[in-house]
């Protein structure tokens, strides 16, 4: 038991990652990642605009391959699954959050929570619904559960796509700028509902942030500049309240 | 969301929903376009049925003819040939060699529905200072009528010929100033004559055939004919006109005789239908075209509008399979209800136009066929058109990188 909780959840082993290879310009935009994240770790990655953080954050999800180097997800090396196998294991296995909540206008905010599920398993099913009426519950939405996505303020679409990244039940979280978007209150919100999850459901978070307000409290704060870490430290001053 | 709904369907239908406006102006778009082509389709069905009806009233679609007769040159052996000239034979009236083996031999074909034997040729109708040319046929009044609707054609009086009996056209009547019960005489150019009582003035609808034919037993034209126990030509009915010319070639090899279908007879008119529907096929493709151009055009704004959540969708872990079935659907569903629209309106139009487009004497001007199975076709037909035209945007959005999606 003690090695399943101290298990890596993710292993990214000499990653590199350029653009326009094959081109004129080649641009090397990762230079040999190394890093881990274990279960119920909740890490910042924090770094100068350009620095690479995004294109780690999608290589890391599985939206983008490196030209070399591994990623493990829960312990498997994704690098000879197809294009498929991809798919189905980023659905099950990682949740996302970007700095725009990407709710679907056409849903209600059920609805968008259950999405995963529903394009995961074809059809919708009262497991799934009532999944995701506990997490919108959770994040404090269940009165607005009906409400269609659009009718609802920024803050708490930004909650509904937080729930929706946890609906699969994930083993990784990656939010990419989650509060960008949002003002100091609302942003604040939205934070402290993913540490409360990642504190009572032990699922690793990575949060992609240019603040250092919110990096202070992550209990790791890993640098990046220009495709290479430059630091990675355990914040031994972690901040609870922003 | 209904349980039973697979995860395509419900968003492909949601999309739709949010996009109401695009939706329904381009379902009212394909629906005109259906609506023009169902409207079409039956009018010129119609009226191509109409013309082939009328025509087969007085021709039957295949005549069965003794073959040609040709001259021979004398040669000394194989090789040699005497005359360097070689005249065609004049070709009198000849008849069907074993005409009742021939006819059994038509009748036992398949698509062959009935086969009647007549004798016809030239003569003249002559009454008091009148005198005109006409084509004499005999009958066998029982087999003809089968082949041929004169029965259905008598304007006045009978159509059961006796010996001494004629049926004459409409137009043959005045000229000769001949009512029912009158005597009319009708002699050939050998010099043969007979008197004849008129029972039956027919009306073809054809004022050639009604001037030029004349209808007797078949004993008195073989009589007036020198074709006595002999007839000049059969005429066959077939279960499909349409097939008339392949059925030909089939009795051909089995007679042994000269055969003409009504395909090969009128090859002008069927160049005239061939061009009525090429010009309708035209039309249909390019409505069918602007219907597809329609439909994608709608599906791509909504691709590009709506690539974010195609990207966050993917990164969920939705497939490029699932997305491309999102896209189809909602073209095989524009096709599918622009297509019902258009049935609709396509119907109204027809009744509309049935009600208006009449002759003088108040007859509709030609028939109007409205056959389900159109409907069913215009259907099929846009919803595939649908689907395909969606094809291009479907793809398009399958294949986006959720990365460049998700980063816009």
């Amino acid at each position: 038991m003690a090695d399943a909780a101290n298990a890596d959840i993710l292993r990214v082993e000499g990653v590199h990652k350029s653009y326009g290879v094959g081109r004129a310009v080649e641009l090397e935009v990762l230079h040999g990642i190394d890093f881990a994240l274990k279960r119920g770790e909740f890490a910042a990655l924090i770094g100068p605009s350009g620095g690479g953080k995004s294109t780690l954050l999608n290589v890391i999800g599985l939206l983008d391959r490196p030209q070399s180097g591994r990623i493990l997800i829960d312990g498997r090396d994704t690098r000879e699954l197809d294009d498929t196998a991809l798919t189905r294991l980023r659905g099950r296995a990682i949740g996302f959050v970007f700095q725009y909540h990407y709710l679907l206008p056409e849903f209600t905010a059920l609805e968008n929570v259950m999405m995963p599920a529903l394009a995961a398993r074809g059809w919708p099913d009262g497991e799934m619904r009532q999944a995701a009426a506990e997490l919108l519950d959770k994040v404090g939405l269940t009165p607005w559960r009906d409400h269609r996505a659009n009718d609802i303020s920024g803050g708490q679409q930004q909650r509904v796509a937080v729930a929706r990244a946890l609906v699969m039940q994930p083993v990784l979280v990656l939010a990419d700028e989650p509060t960008g978007n949002l003002d100091t209150k609302a942003a604040d919100g939205v934070f402290e509902l993913m540490r409360s999850v990642n504190e009572t459901t032990q699922t690793t978070f990575l949060i992609v942030t240019h603040d250092p307000r919110l990096a202070q409290r992550c209990d790791r704060i890993i640098e990046l500049v220009d495709g290479c870490i430059v630091s990675d430290r355990p914040n031994a001053n972690v901040v609870r309240r922003g | 969301m209904n349980r039973f709904t697979p995860f395509e369907w419900i968003a492909a239908f949601r999309f739709m929903r949010e996009g109401m406006m695009q939706t329904l102006l381009i379902v009212v778009g394909v629906g005109l376009g259906v609506g023009v082509i169902v409207f079409m389709s039956a009018l010129l069905s119609g009226l191509q049925a109409n013309i082939i009806r009328r025509t087969l009233n007085y021709q039957a679609p295949i005549e069965i003819l003794p073959p040609d007769r040709v001259a021979r040159p004398l040669r000394a052996d194989d090789t040699a040939q005497i005359a360097s000239l070689v005249q065609p034979r004049s070709q009198r009236l000849w008849p069907i060699d074993q005409w009742q083996k021939v006819r059994a031999q038509a009748e036992r074909l398949p698509d062959v529905v009935a086969v009647t034997p007549i004798v016809s040729g030239p003569g003249f109708a002559l009454r008091g200072d009148a005198n005109k040319s006409v084509t004499i046929t005999g009958i066998e009044q029982e087999s003809y009528f089968n082949v041929i609707a004169l029965a259905e054609k008598i304007v006045a009086g009978h159509y059961n010929l006796g010996p001494s009996d004629i049926i004459i056209g409409i137009e043959l009547a005045a000229d000769l100033g001949a009512n029912l019960g009158d005597k009319v005489r009708i002699s050939t150019a050998s010099g043969a004559s007979v008197t004849l009582s008129v029972i039956g003035i027919f009306d073809f609808g054809n004022k050639g055939v009604n001037e030029r034919n004349i209808y007797v037993s078949l004993r008195t034209a073989q009589n007036l004919l020198d074709l006595v126990g002999g007839v000049s030509s059969m005429l066959v009915k077939v279960q499909d006109p349409f097939a008339a010319e392949t059925i030909a070639q089939a009795i051909r090899a089995e007679t042994a005789q000269q055969v003409d279908s009504w395909i090969k007879t009128n090859a002008q008119f069927f160049t005239a239908i061939a061009a009525q529907k090429l010009s309708n096929t035209l039309i249909r493709f390019f409505v069918g075209l602007t219907a597809a151009l329609g439909i994608a055009s709608v599906l791509v704004v909504s691709v590009v509008q709506k690539s974010g959540e195609i990207g966050i969708l993917r990164a969920m872990g939705t497939s490029r399979e699932q997305v491309l079935r999102l896209f189809l659907i909602q073209g095989g569903f524009m096709g599918l209800a622009g297509s019902v629209l258009g049935s609709a309106l396509g119907f109204a139009f027809l009744m509309v136009w049935r009600g208006v487009a009449r002759n003088a004497d108040g007859t509709p001007m030609f028939i109007v066929v409205i056959e389900p199975q159109l409907f069913i076709i215009a259907a099929a037909g846009a919803t595939l058109v649908g689907i395909l035209a969606a094809m291009a945007p479907a793809v398009r959005a399958s294949r986006l990188d959720p990365v460049d999606a998700i980063r816009g």
